[in-house]
């Protein structure tokens, strides 16, 4: 029993919240996560883009988490924060309303995504997590930062 | 297929990088040949770069390369020794031998055939190599006496003999000169129309064979044979038969013995400078690194460099720039709050000295992207060269300028617009020989590609003596091609009207050409310099020829902009699409068709609100001022007013892209950072104007 314990294989999370809910996403997609700063806003582009931002001398777009999974608007509190996710097409950044912490689990703890668990559309989620009673949704970050064709203005 | 050749990496790369300096110096001695005639230095230096070469590309084992390198050094030693002229066509194969040598040094770095073969090249150097007559052989002419014709000389009329004794006795001196026309020539009678003229000049032509006439009805044989009556020397004589083109001077002597200096008579080899060249030092075939490496230019104290290491380093500057500026706020916040605090002082003296130092490496990285504009343009002449054959031409190149620094992101950048409008000098700039001659030019046009720093830009100048550009036929020509309604080019200035070559679709050449290509081409032209923040602007007179004048920033990564704001958003306008910033009350804004203009000095400013057209939301409760700040911009000529909250000030900024999530946003060029951490949005001025003359043109349409 304990051998095979030491086997299971384990995801690191970065759990963060928006609303009520939990949300997860790998580790290793999440470069970091920084306060809230001053975002300008980028003409032309959808609601769900806050803009961009300056993130130690690089100019990176962030995201309204929310808005993107359509999930109702908040307005920003002192918790709020952005996280980095690194991905194929470069640095982007999420507005979430508070980044919880790190948590290590298990492979087996972690199942299928199930319409009724969230009001996220099942495409942007690879699992649900359950952890110490708490449902944490894993996202998935590719597919949920991915730009769909963008009319041509 | 690949290769495999019997050579490190590195080895390989070691000679890719000597071939390519040793095809440049033949590719620009050979045309230095063409133009300056047969010196022996320069041939000297052709040949050794072609045994370099043969020599070197054996060792690797590329037996091609060797191959045509070794019949070039044939060719070139018969050239050396003067068992050959330079005529058109050897010039021709020596070029082509390039590019098949340059095909073959592609393949050599990747390691792939290109499937060019050699047959071809090689029957065409055999073909010089073969009828390599001896070019003394082409005109033996026996010495001649002075004080007499020259018993091959045809008889004069009694006229003629009057003249001739007439101007004997004036004290003037008689020559007579016998030029050989070179077979190969394309025009041989505008040569002879050419030395009939400049013999015109320096003195009185008192008969010709063939006649002027004959000449220009293109009546003419092998050879133009002169008797001149001037007050000039022969030396000088001889130097203006010299500077025409591809005709051998193969006996000029004086006729007459007043005053005359000695009677001199020169072979057709003498008269085109070719001298036996000094022995080559080097030892034939064997060829070690050393050797190589001599061939080389000058030891010079560089290292190459990585770009991607250059543009990292850039990068990192900017960001220290950025940092430094945050650094500073927090010291004026500290001044104001711990006035005299030692500590503060002292960081206060440390920053000033960071700041130097900051600056310090941001120019001195910004040198080191520097590469003069040689790179770019010893590319040129030959093109030149080929283009002007094609279609027939006669073109002196002249390049000035070539040390003029430019960062290299531009030099890689601004290559093909300068190929685009140099060709387009030749081809539709300059006229055809006869034409020029006819309007009292000389049959060799000009065209000179010049690069200079102005301010903190460098113009690059591509001008040309040619016809220049008529308002009446671009109007015309615009018309017929649909892209201006007759009643608009009547109105049109002409200084505007010759800014509709750029538009898509004109083409100024009454016939196309298959080198300039068909009407595409100028629009591309502008906006590819519009894409590096430059502009281009064309000066021309019928008659007198044609200048392009693209101005560009020295860098890519830095701009100078006009900083404005609009609902709380920094916007950047590059500073040189601005012409002018204006304070206008409403009240001022009139109505034409559905658009806002404002009218100006009697012309009429299409106004675009930013936000309007970036769909901007005003806060609740936003009174329009009674007073709005505008920006007059200007693009191909066309202005238009943007419309701004508020004018913010003029600084330098970084470009930095938006990247690819955010992707091309029309309007927008891409964001900078400010001193204060926020980032602006730098707006692309070309597609605003763009979209409003599109706005305008799709109004006018609908109307009529």
């Amino acid at each position: 029993m304990a051998q095979q314990e030491q086997r299971e294989i384990i995801t690191q999370l970065v759990v963060f919240q928006l609303g009520h809910e939990l949300y997860g996403a790998d580790i290793s997609v999440v470069r970091e996560v920084s306060p809230l700063q001053r975002v300008t806003r980028v003409p032309r582009t959808p609601k769900y883009i806050e803009g961009v931002t300056n993130l130690r001398g690089r100019v990176i777009p962030v995201v309204d988490l929310r808005r993107r999974l359509n999930l109702p608007v908040s307005a920003a509190t002192k918790a709020t924060r952005i996280a980095v996710a690194e991905l194929e097409g470069g640095q982007v950044g999420m507005v979430v309303d508070a980044v919880l912490e790190v948590l290590r689990v298990p492979q087996s703890s972690i199942e299928p995504p199930s319409q009724l668990l969230s009001k996220v559309d099942s495409e942007y989620v690879h699992g649900v997590a359950k952890v110490d009673g708490r449902l944490i949704i894993l996202l998935d970050l590719a597919r949920v930062l991915q730009r769909e064709e963008r009319k041509v203005v | 297929m690949g290769f495999d050749f019997d050579m490190s990496a590195e080895d390989i790369k070691v000679f890719l990088d000597e071939a390519e300096e040793q095809l440049q110096a033949m590719e620009a001695g050979i045309l230095r040949l063409e133009k300056d005639g047969q010196n022996p230095e320069h041939l000297q230096e052709i040949f050794r770069a072609a045994h370099t070469l043969k020599g070197s590309s054996a060792t690797l084992g590329h037996k091609k390369m060797a191959e045509v390198t070794h019949s070039m050094e044939n060719v070139l030693d018969k050239l050396r020794k003067g068992k050959l002229a330079l005529t058109t066509a050897v010039g021709d194969t020596l070029l082509a031998c390039l590019d098949v040598l340059q095909a073959f040094k592609e393949e050599i770095a990747t390691g792939q055939e290109s499937g060019v073969t050699t047959a071809a090249i090689m029957a065409r150097l055999a073909a010089i190599d073969g009828n390599a007559a001896p070019a003394q052989e082409a005109a033996p002419v026996p010495p001649e006496a002075p004080a007499a014709l020259p018993s091959d000389a045809p008889p004069l009329s009694a006229e003629e003999e009057q003249k001739l004794t007439a101007a004997r006795q004036s004290g003037k001196n008689t020559f007579w000169a016998v030029l050989l026309l070179d077979k190969n020539s394309p025009m041989p009678a505008v040569r002879a129309f050419q030395a009939l003229l400049a013999m015109g000049d320096v003195g009185e032509i008192i008969r010709s064979w063939p006649t002027q006439q004959e000449v220009e009805e293109d009546r003419i044989g092998d050879d133009l044979k002169i008797l001149l009556a001037t007050g000039e020397s022969l030396d000088k004589v001889r130097a203006v038969l010299a500077s025409v083109p591809e005709a051998g001077i193969v006996a000029l002597s004086a006729v007459s013995a007043v005053s005359a200096p000695p009677a001199v008579s020169e072979d057709a080899a003498a008269a085109l400078q070719l001298v036996e060249a000094p022995v080559v030092s080097e030892s034939a075939g064997t060829v070690d690194k050393g050797a190589v490496a001599k061939v080389g230019k000058n030891e010079s104290r560089t290292v190459r460099v990585n770009v991607e290491v250059l543009d990292n380093l850039m990068n990192l500057v900017g960001e220290l720039v950025i940092e430094r500026t945050r650094l500073n706020q927090v010291l004026t916040r500290l001044e104001m709050d711990k006035e005299g605090d030692e500590v503060v002082q002292v960081m206060s003296s440390a920053l000033a000295q960071i700041s130097r130092m900051t600056s310090n490496l941001q120019d001195e990285i910004q040198r080191a992207r520097m590469l003069p504009v040689e790179n770019l343009f010893r590319k040129f002449p030959r093109m030149v060269r080929d283009t002007a054959q094609k279609a027939n031409k006669e073109i002196e190149f002249v390049v000035l300028g070539q040390e003029t620094e430019l960062d290299r992101s531009v030099i890689e950048e601004i290559g093909d617009p300068m190929m685009h409008l140099l060709r387009n000098a030749v081809d539709h700039g300059i006229e055809a020989p006869m034409d020029r001659l006819r309007t009292g030019k000389p049959a060799k046009g000009t065209v000179i590609l010049e690069a200079f720093h102005e301010e903190n830009h460098i113009i690059i100048s591509v001008r040309d003596d040619g016809r220049g550009m008529d308002p009446q036929k671009i109007r015309a020509s615009a018309v017929r091609k649909g892209l201006i309604s007759e009643e608009a080019a009547r109105r049109m200035p002409d200084h505007e009207v010759v800014n509709l070559v750029w538009a898509p679709g004109f083409s100024t050449a009454e016939k196309v050409t298959d080198i300039s290509g068909r009407g595409v081409g100028l629009d591309v032209v502008h906006k590819n310099i519009e894409k590096l923040n430059g502009s281009v602007e064309i000066m021309s007179e019928v008659g007198k020829g044609t200048e392009f004048r693209v101005k560009l920033p020295l860098t890519l990564a830095i701009i100078r902009s006009l900083q404005v704001e609009v609902v709380g958003t920094t916007y950047c306008i590059p500073l040189s699409s601005v012409v002018e910033t204006d304070r206008i009350p409403v009240s001022q804004i009139q109505t034409v068709r559905g658009r806002e203009v404002i009218v100006k000095r009697g012309e009429v400013i299409p106004l675009l609100r930013l936000v309007e057209a970036f769909e901007l939301d005003r806060p609740e409760g936003y009174e329009e001022p009674e007073e709005f700040f505008m920006v007059i911009v200007s693009v191909m000529g066309k202005q238009i007013g943007l419309v701004v909250d508020n004018l913010i000030g003029e600084g330098d900024v970084v470009i930095k892209p938006l990247g690819k999530f955010i992707g091309d946003i029309p309007g927008i060029s891409g964001a900078t950072i400010m001193g204060d951490g926020d980032v602006a949005i730098i707006l692309d001025i070309s597609s605003l104007v763009g979209a409003v003359q599109a706005e305008i043109n799709r109004r006018e349409a609908l109307r009529s």
